[in-house]
């Protein structure tokens, strides 16, 4: 029973997320002074004049860096558990803690050496 | 066993993503549906970590393993998409239909 | 207290050979010029494997060992199957070498590791007694596979064949991770023997209906991977557009692998769904079932479909959907001889799938194209090449004298040993594998019509580089002499200790 109570406040939360907006919009509807121009209907980007389509391509490169991050970001996964219980670890069975990680990371230097030398490390 | 609603989320997830792969004729939402269903996977692991009949850590650490995976996957798909547009100049996955027999 | 330093590391030197030779050639790649021919690095991709294939040597018949707190085990199925692998892989090297000359932009460096780095993922899936180690062995061997499919950058075909086995095997993964997620659920442990104990107790405590869906959800992913009919339509595409020696590594060591894993997970982690240990709506040998059917619908949609192929690479990829469906017969039926008769297929399969794959490279390599007119005339061409690809085919086929033939046979019993009225559905599944059998003499007949009864389109010979020709004479000697004396192979895989693989390390 408790269980689906605490539905109840879910619930809750998304009527009033649901009603705050609108709740918003209409008010602002409501108060503000209706003077539309051309000027003032164009999207609004930071002060600079839109040009072109809102579908551009993108450069190719920032997919390459997009994969080297993803790639590299994720390794760390395994870097912080191991930082965290490295004390303990190293009590138990000494420095091959840390030569198990250096053999890890010994082989993703060998993955950026790759990345560098085949130039996605560049942007030119 | 409170790990229902995390587990039906997880079927939700794993769903959608099955459902993504089969439909959407974008190559890159297909690639992003097959991330969807690891990662309801991943949600069901660590939910049984924590609610399983065994809870455990094990869980999570099979996370961590997956979510390696998961990007490796993902980057490799990418790039095999990559070379695909340079021969074919499109994304578009039902258009990848040279071979037929 | 034992530290990880106590533990015999020697047993992991084959896995570690593999890993230090691909990390160094993926070093001497990076710094070599980048105009350097790369077709050397077969050789040290060759020492590599011969050294770890004298290492498993060295170890085999030893006792089971553990190690990497029991994820990794060290028992004589691992080393049956990792010596399937590494044969494989270095013949796989040795039809690679000079194949892609003509290829533009082709990374051939990246090509030999790659091939180490998919092996050691086998290897890893062999051994493991842990999902966890499975799981990313499993991953390895795929990853490193789309890569290998997708290498002739230029190639539509190879693109699209590449796109195609990254998206279907992601999917099938993540069928596979799922199931596995719900099998952690039920057992809070990864330990394959573990989750055998306490899987028998889920199952009665009112849990019956996740294991279940655990067991759908990983036989489903591994469909995928093992290439069975109903979950084989990726199979024709990529076959076809992988560069030949790849769709060969596809065809035997990728499958290998992936059988290994099956009969691991099915006969450990779980054993007792399809021992039966009560349950509601499902039955104990719904497992069974599951894997019957699969066997079956394979052998029949892999034989019918490959009757009206035109291109010889279609036509072995239907075939080998066929073949697996052969391989997992035992595994449906059980049986006295489940572990023996598998081997025993797997090994006249390695040689002759990969013998018939390298004279199809050739012909490809001449013609242009693989069609089954380009084999017309072959006899003419180049004797001895046709007389080995007849045998290749026959055994394939299961004519007496082969391998193959003596490999079906010992399923087939294995299959009847197994019936009885109650279980007709043995008899049924061997009723299907004759009949498939007969039917497949057409298709591979064809081939042969085409090689010794059709004039050829060309006059000049045959160009067979010595690698080809190398592989193509050892699959022969080992096609003709394991079918004349199976009795050899048959001591070798008795002697072996397979319950070791099905018990815990004390």
């Amino acid at each position: 029973m408790t269980y689906t109570a605490s539905y109840l406040a879910v619930a809750v939360f998304f009527l009033l997320g649901l009603a705050l907006p609108v709740v918003a919009l209409t008010a602002g509807r409501f108060l503000r002074p209706d003077k539309p121009s051309a000027e003032k209907s164009i999207s609004y980007e930071s002060g600079v004049d839109p040009t072109g389509d809102s579908w551009v391509q993108f450069n190719v490169r920032y997919y390459l860096f997009a994969l080297l991050f993803v790639v590299f970001d994720v390794e760390t996964v395994f870097l912080y558990p191991w930082a965290v219980v490295y004390d303990a670890l190293r009590a138990d069975m000494g420095l091959f803690v840390l030569g198990e990680m250096l053999f890890f990371v010994f082989f993703l230097v060998i993955g950026l050496a790759y990345a560098w030398k085949k130039k996605v490390l560049e942007w030119t | 066993m409170p790990a229902t609603s995390y587990l039906a989320l997880g079927a939700i997830l794993f769903c959608i993503g099955l459902y993504g792969v089969l439909t959407k004729r974008n190559a890159v939402l297909v690639l992003f549906s097959i991330e969807l269903m690891l990662n309801a996977a991943n949600i069901n692991l660590v939910a049984f970590s924590k609610f399983g009949l065994y809870a455990n850590q094990m869980g999570q650490v099979f996370t961590l393993f997956t979510i390696t995976i998961a990007a490796a996957e993902a980057a490799v798909g990418i790039a095999i998409l990559f070379a695909l547009y340079r021969n074919r100049n499109t994304t578009h996955a039902d258009e990848f239909d040279t071979m037929k027999g | 207290m034992k530290t990880l330093i106590d533990f015999d590391w020697t047993v992991m030197a084959p896995e570690l050979t593999i890993a230090g030779m691909a990390a160094l050639l993926s070093v001497i790649d990076l710094f070599l010029h980048p105009n350097k021919d790369r077709r050397f690095f077969m050789w040290p991709t060759l020492i590599a494997i011969g050294t770890a294939i004298g290492f498993v040597a060295t170890q085999w018949g030893k006792p089971a060992y553990q190690i990497l707190a029991d994820t990794y085990r060290v028992d004589d199925f691992a080393f049956v199957f990792k010596m399937i692998l590494l044969i494989g892989t270095a013949l796989v090297a040795v039809i690679s070498y000079g194949a892609f000359r003509r290829e533009k932009g082709f990374a051939e460096g990246e090509y030999y590791y790659l091939l180490l780095v998919a092996l050691l993922g086998g290897m890893v899936m062999t051994s493991s007694g842990d999902l966890i180690t499975l799981f990313v062995g499993l991953e390895l061997l795929s990853i490193a596979t789309y890569i290998l499919v997708g290498m002739r950058k230029r190639a539509i075909t190879s693109n699209e064949a590449a796109w195609k086995n990254v998206v279907l095997g992601g999917v099938a993964s993540a069928f596979i991770l799922y199931g596995m997620s719900f099998l952690y659920g039920l057992t809070g442990s990864t330990n394959l023997f573990t989750m055998k104990e306490r899987l028998g107790e889920a199952l009665t405590s009112g849990y019956d209906l996740y294991a279940w869906l655990a067991l759908f959800l990983i036989v489903f992913g591994f469909g995928f991977k093992v290439a069975v009919a109903p979950f084989h339509m990726w199979v024709p595409d990529v076959y076809q557009g992988a560069p030949t020696p790849i769709t060969a590594f596809l065809a035997v060591i990728s499958k290998t692998a992936a059988f290994a894993l099956m009969l691991r997970v099915f006969l450990t982690g779980f054993l007792p769904l399809f021992q039966g240990g009560g349950g509601t709506l499902v039955d104990e040998e719904t497992g069974g079932r599951l894997l019957l059917t699969m066997a079956g619908l394979s052998m029949i949609l892999g034989t019918v479909i490959a009757l009206r192929q035109q291109d010889a690479k279609r036509l072995l990829a239907y075939s080998s959907i066929a073949q697996a469906g052969v391989i997992l017969v035992p595994m449906a039926t059980w049986g006295p001889f489940l572990f023996p008769s598998t081997v025993y297929y797997l090994v006249g399969y390695l040689f002759t799938t990969l013998g018939a794959f390298t004279v199809l490279m050739l012909i490809e390599g001449d013609a242009g194209d693989s069609k089954l007119s380009s084999f017309a005339g072959l006899s003419r061409r180049a004797p001895l090449t046709a007389g080995a690809m007849a045998l290749f085919l026959l055994s394939l086929a299961g004519i007496p004298v082969t391998v193959g033939f003596f490999g079906k046979f010992y399923i087939l019993m294995n299959a009847i040993v197994t019936g009885s009225p109650e279980h007709w559905a043995m008899y049924l599944i061997a009723g299907i594998m004759l009949m498939t059998t007969v039917a497949s003499y057409f298709y591979y007949f064809g081939i042969i019509r085409m090689m010794y009864f059709r004039p050829p389109q060309r006059r000049e010979g045959l160009r067979v580089p010595v690698g080809a020709m190398m592989v193509i004479g050892i699959a022969f000697i080992a096609t003709l002499g394991l079918g004349l004396m199976p009795q050899w192979i048959l001591g070798i895989l008795g002697n072996l200790d397979w319950g070791a693989a099905l018990s815990p390390v004390k």
